[in-house]
């Protein structure tokens, strides 16, 4: 059948491109994203120039904002065992990172005209959970909301992850969220139109040490409990489960099969899109550059599109929440640290459930396009929002990866690329209100597992802004916490 | 495809094994080169849509050449030499590549297929094309053996690494050897030299780079630099050194990086151009000039010098062709007899090139009959390192290409990083030379003045 194709490892045609622009997306970041160009096997090579140019001439972006999505290495695809035989000096932390993302992007990515003057609602940050909160206050009846994002949308954590979701936790809390979520995420292509294709495959978390194993041991009854069905695994039945596994070493096996991956990017198309349908104004290319305040309130959001007046303000930038909620005045005690992750060559599917060596933070799935996506947290790893990758994270985790797995050994890493956890020293959220800014609301802090969270946070928090009823997630989790002493350890926490 | 009658002598005759059926080829020619001469057209089949493919860039940089090759999966067949034997396979086609039942797909979905909204949220249809989905995706097949123990890594340091051995690289390399500064050159290619050796000719082109024109140890052939990185120990380019036997992994660290990598060979979207028998002009010369492969009969589409000087190749090379049409206009008055300026441009044939038609001036359509089309379009410059570098890239409305912004002397916006050739722009051989030497020159001022403020 006559098909004119853009980019042909993907199978992306000119009608795609042209579908996408109609959809709204009209950089070259989110046409990626959107219709998959650029993430086959030649990784734009041959088709990065064509979509520009169609982009170009279909006037969806003037030549200034045509920039080109972020180059990740390799440049060509290199296989795993290689990139395994680099030796790691692993009593000294990473340093550096290719390539650096755009700090500032061009003037003409951003939206035409002003933002609105005023908004009972401003939610910074435009990820899935500030998405997700705006959505769910829409079907409270709450639509006077304004979606503030830096970037296009997927630019920041919720872009970056592996698509994992998973009840296996070490709280009652997260244990609960996490269950809501991944139930709110099976009907998600029916409450907002889009498929997420959820693959319930499940988690098979591995311990290497005794101490990780009675923890796995531990968190399995506390499951259970909750009606989560996880079960300790015999080494015969992980084998069963992923044929090939390596279990050498492994003192404890914990599976279960209702965890799965999710594809993160069409979370964000679906509640941006039933945002704005509701008549909620989702700003990209839109950055916060102040607040102002008085009487103990925030009452205006300063971005560099002019001022918005508001009743209540929600920081929910991830690892730039410190950043933003410095500016107005709060300190708060997040961090930024940098995780690393790949994608291997397509390849059919072999693998069900993800897999994570719970010591070493290894963590590996196949994607539905068939892709091994995986990575592993860095102990070293300073402090700082970085984005850029390494040859020591391919290297450590090509080498650990083929451990587990070792016919992986000849598949070729396409693209690795980076992202930022947002690390609280307890390793849960901040949620609620701020204290001394009353109606600066904090939604961050979820170490790498926000995104699963999402659905179901989003919804407690819409729940408590619109009716004032009392949820103990907002005092439990209050940032007020440090200062009490009152903390709440998680310890199932990847990497 | 065939191979010219003066073909014979360029390697030892082997044969290789394609699915049980035993096929010719010339020892250490690409294999997708000996496929097509031996007129397997199709190799594979694409991942969404079943659609036929055979080779298109032979660069390594688009995927329609993948195949299983002696077990490995999603193996550059444009890339890796032949050898007796040699076990292929064709991925993704149930039951055969060129009888594959999932080709429907693409009869199915003309308009294509929205995997973002189809039988999004539909009971049970949903689920069912969650599970379907799974099985129709990825490509190649797992290995069914493990990689053998890799060579130890190799590190390497020297003052200036560069990258690319064509036009510009060469330039580039000749400059900093007369001035004694310890460099290393990197070439992706088995042999130096880039278009020089395998591009459309050009009238004022330098020649090919002569034997020993280089030093040996400040060259390094077949092997593929995979990424400008940073570590304690400073900036490195890491690559994959396939130039002695096993490969090993490799790490330049250098005080100034020279990129002149070259461009890929775009895809030109228009009706059918991923139908076997289509390829970007950079193959063709290569097929023709290198390996003595070249089609019966050709239409030739795209714009710019490089469409013409194509058409002049392929003509002295024996090559009927059919029909020369630039897309950009107006046709220069020195241009092959028969060249117009056409529009909508459309490759015919089910799984192979049969024919090729367009839009004249007059808004008639014209087809001819060929059994390749050839696309002459300027290259897209490789700037992926150059900006993992550090160095900023723009988009150039005029040449339809991301471009490496640099001054004339090759700087980029990274102190350490100069660029020089297509990866700025596409330039003509002699161009790019030029932009070598001065970038080289730059570069080595550079250095002179970092060791005399050094010691100050």
């Amino acid at each position: 059948m006559s098909k004119a194709l853009v980019c042909s490892c993907e199978d992306v045609t000119v009608e795609d491109i042209r579908h996408a622009v109609a959809k709204g997306f009209r950089d070259v970041e989110s046409v990626k994203r959107f219709t998959g160009f650029g993430t086959g096997v030649c990784q734009g090579k041959s088709c990065l120039s064509a979509v520009a140019a169609l982009l170009a001439k279909e006037k969806a972006q003037k030549p200034e904002g045509i920039v080109p999505f972020t180059p990740r290495p390799p440049l060509y695809p290199t296989e795993l065992s290689l990139l395994a035989s680099l030796p790691v000096d692993e009593s000294k932390p990473p340093v550096g990172g290719v390539p650096q993302e755009l700090d500032t992007f061009p003037a003409t990515l951003r939206p035409e005209g002003a933002v609105p003057t005023r908004a009972r609602v401003v939610i910074v940050g435009g990820g899935v959970l500030g998405l997700a909160l705006a959505y769910n206050l829409s079907l409270r009846g709450e639509t006077d909301v304004v979606v503030l994002e830096r970037g296009y949308l997927c630019a920041g954590a919720s872009g970056r992850n592996g698509g994992g979701v998973r009840m296996q936790w070490g709280t009652a809390a997260n244990i609960e969220l996490a269950k809501r979520s991944i139930e709110l995420m099976g009907r998600f292509a029916r409450d907002l139109g889009i498929n997420v294709w959820l693959r319930q495959g499940g988690y098979l978390f591995m311990a290497k040490t005794k101490a990780v194993a009675e923890r796995l041991e531990r968190n399995a009854a506390l499951h259970n409990k909750h009606g989560v069905p996880t079960r300790m695994l015999t080494l015969d039945e992980a084998r069963d489960v992923v044929p090939g596994l390596s279990l050498k070493d492994a003192q404890a096996v914990s599976y279960n099969p209702e965890d799965g991956v999710i594809f993160p990017w069409p979370f964000l198309w679906g509640y941006a899109n039933a945002c704005r349908k509701a008549g909620i104004k989702v700003e990209t290319y839109t950055r916060v550059t102040g607040f102002e305040l008085s009487g103990g309130l925030v009452r205006k959001v300063k971005t560099d599109r002019g001022d918005i007046s508001c009743d209540t303000v929600v920081v929910a930038t991830g690892a730039w929440s410190p950043e933003v909620a410095k500016l107005a005045g709060v300190s708060l005690p997040n961090e930024p640290h940098r995780h690393e992750i790949l994608s291997t060559e397509p390849l059919k599917p072999f693998l069900g459930p993800l897999v994570s060596v719970l010591d070493s933070g290894l963590y590996f799935s196949q994607s539905m396009r068939g892709e091994i996506v995986g990575g592993m947290g860095d102990p070293l790893e300073p402090a700082g929002l970085n984005m850029g990758s390494t040859l020591r994270f391919v290297s450590r985790f090509a080498r650990a990866l083929t451990e587990q797995l070792p016919n992986l050994g000849h598949v070729k890493v396409l693209r690795q690329w980076a992202g930022c956890y947002d690390v609280t020293p307890d390793n849960s959220p901040i949620l609620g209100r701020t204290p001394g800014l009353e109606n600066l609301l904090q939604l961050s802090g979820f170490v790498g597992h926000g995104f699963m969270m999402a659905p179901a946070v989003a919804e407690r928090m819409a729940q408590w802004m619109t009716t004032g009823a009392s949820d103990e997630l907002f005092t439990r989790f209050n940032l007020r916490r440090f200062h009490e002493g009152k903390l709440e350890r998680e310890d199932m926490i990847i990497g | 495809m065939r191979r010219l009658p003066d073909a014979a002598s360029r390697g030892k005759s082997i044969t290789m094994d394609l699915e049980g059926e035993t096929v010719p080829a010339i020892e250490g020619e690409p294999v997708a080169c000996s496929l097509i001469a031996a007129g397997e057209s199709v190799l594979a089949r694409s991942i969404k849509y079943h659609r036929a493919r055979g080779p298109y860039c032979f660069s390594g940089a688009c995927s329609h050449c993948l195949m299983r090759v002696d077990g490995l999966p999603n193996v550059y067949t444009c890339r890796v030499p032949a050898r007796q034997g040699m076990k292929l396979e064709r991925q993704n086609a149930y039951p055969s590549a060129k009888v594959d039942v999932f080709e429907a797909i693409d009869w199915f979905f003309p308009k294509g297929l929205d995997h973002h909204e189809m039988f999004a949220g539909v009971p049970v249809a949903e689920q069912v094309m969650a599970k379907v989905a799974r099985q129709l995706a990825g490509l190649g097949l797992l290995p069914t053996a493990p990689a053998p123990e890799r060579l130890p890594v190799e590190t390497v340091r020297t003052r200036v690494a560069v990258v690319g051995a064509g036009a510009a690289g060469l330039a580039a390399a000749q400059v900093l050897a007369a001035q004694n500064l310890p460099f290393l050159l990197l070439e992706r290619d088995n042999v130096l030299g880039g278009r020089l050796l395998s591009g459309v000719p050009e009238a004022d082109a330098p020649p090919p780079p002569a034997e020993g024109l280089l030093a040996p140890e400040r060259v390094r052939t077949r092997v593929t630099v995979i990424g400008l990185f940073d570590d304690e120990e400073g900036r490195f380019l890491a690559a994959v050194n396939e130039g002695t036997g096993e490969p090993r992994l490799l790490r330049v660290y250098a005080e100034r990086f020279l990129l002149a990598p070259g461009g890929h060979p775009p895809m030109l979207p228009f009706e059918n151009n991923d139908l076997p028998g289509v390829y970007a002009s950079h193959a063709a010369s290569l097929l023709v000039r290198r390996y003595g492969v070249a089609p019966e009969v050709a239409a030739l589409v795209g714009s710019g010098p490089e469409l013409y000087a194509l058409a002049r190749l392929m003509t002295e090379r024996g090559t009927k062709v059919a029909a020369v049409v630039d897309l950009k206009g107006p046709v220069p008055a020195d241009a092959p007899a028969g060249a117009v300026q056409g529009s909508e441009p459309k490759a015919h044939g089910h799984n192979a090139v049969s024919g090729f038609s367009y839009q004249d001036a007059s808004g008639r359509r014209v087809k001819v009959a060929c059994d390749a089309v050839l696309v002459a379009v300027a290259p897209s410059p490789s700037f992926e390192l150059a900006r993992q570098g550090g160095a900023k890239v723009e988009y150039d409305e005029a040449r339809e290409v991301f471009a490496v912004v640099a001054d004339a002397e090759g700087r980029t916006e990274a102190a350490d990083v100069y660029v020089a050739g297509d990866v700025r722009g596409a330039r003509s051989a002699a161009q790019a030379a030029a932009d070598g030497r001065r970038a080289a020159e730059a570069l080595a001022q550079s250095l002179t003045r970092a060791a005399v403020g050094g010691k100050s």
